[in-house]
């Protein structure tokens, strides 16, 4: 608690709570990195889905690369935003419960990678049921994520005494 | 009817009035949004990139199955965008980030306006690893940075209240 409040006045985290643009920059490449990762997470989940099955799945691998990107990306300044009120980020509910939905969102995806092992040749050949599962619950996690995302600018409170 | 006028009108508008005095519909509307843009970027990520060259081994066809999902999220951000100008008209009509995406979201549109009319077909014949035209090629690459810009315009947006000028 005391290294939190310690970081919240520092020189760099009362620059980006007091400067014009910095927080409208960050959250330029929050949105960027957003719309790459739920983007592309979106396509493939629409395509293990049954969406577009002449479209082969192992096509997605270069897309891949292009959403841990958008990941890292939104990592980086995800640690911005938040070392811009270390306080009272961690004790506003909408904040830990996107952390969970993302991190929950993750290993949906990464299920979904396990259940298609080795079965991404078979082009029109039926998806394991466990794959469409995966693939449903990384779409609505995404969402979640979106929602609790979005609701942490609404939610914020004031800093803690 | 001066400029003025019509700014108030459509402040006025039963929209308008009920997205002001609503304490969810603008934050909704912003959350779809967000949905509408992911739709928007997946799917034209992969007929773009397709287009330039970068997915190789994916006919033409298959990577524009992809494109209602564009069409999907273009509609929504529409909607969800009348919906926050009719809430403040004022702080959006003025502001210069919004007339420059505007500005870009109709080059943007005639970009794909075009592609369709006189290149769609000719895309639709490209094979597994036929390589797209130089005229399709710069018709992606404008189409990714034409929608990048208004991506960043668009969150940009709230910093311009109130200036008439970029810088």
């Amino acid at each position: 608690m005391e290294f939190l409040a310690w970081l919240e006045q520092t020189e760099f985290s009362t620059w980006l709570r007091e400067s014009d643009w910095a927080h409208p920059i960050v959250l330029c490449f929050h949105a960027v990195g957003m719309g790459l990762v739920v983007g592309i997470s979106f396509m493939y989940c629409a395509r293990v889905l049954g969406y577009a099955k002449s479209f082969p799945l192992a096509a997605f691998d270069q897309l891949f690369g292009l959403a841990w990107f958008g990941f890292a990306m939104n990592a980086a300044s995800g640690i911005v935003l938040l070392m811009a009120e270390p306080r009272r980020m961690p004790a506003t509910p909408a904040f830990v419960i996107k952390m969970v939905l993302i991190m929950f969102a993750g290993l949906s995806l990464w299920a979904l990678s396990r259940a298609l092992e080795g079965k991404r040749d078979e082009l029109a050949g039926g998806v394991p049921a466990g794959a469409k599962t995966a693939a449903i619950a990384s779409i609505v996690l995404w969402c979640g994520a979106i929602v609790a995302g979005r609701l942490i600018g609404y939610t914020i409170g004031p800093p803690p005494a | 009817m001066t400029e003025a006028d019509i700014l108030h009108w459509i402040r006025d508008t039963s929209l308008g009035v009920a997205v002001r005095q609503s304490r969810w519909m603008f934050a909704t509307g912003e959350t779809l949004h967000f949905l509408g843009l992911s739709l928007l970027v997946g799917g034209i990520l992969i007929v773009d990139l397709r287009l330039l060259g970068f997915l190789r081994r994916i006919s033409m066809r298959s990577a524009l199955s992809f494109l209602p999902f564009v069409i999907i999220g273009f509609v929504i951000n529409l909607l969800t965008g009348i919906l926050f100008f009719a809430a403040d008209p004022m702080m959006y009509w003025p502001n210069p980030a919004f007339k420059l995406k505007m500005f870009l979201i109709l080059l943007a549109g005639i970009n794909a306006l075009l592609f369709t009319l006189f290149k769609h077909k000719e895309a639709l014949a490209l094979g597994d690893d036929d390589q797209a035209t130089t005229f399709m090629k710069v018709s992606a690459g404008l189409s990714l940075s034409f929608w990048l810009v208004v991506l960043l315009l668009g969150r940009l947006l709230p910093a311009f209240e109130g200036s008439t000028s970029f810088l």
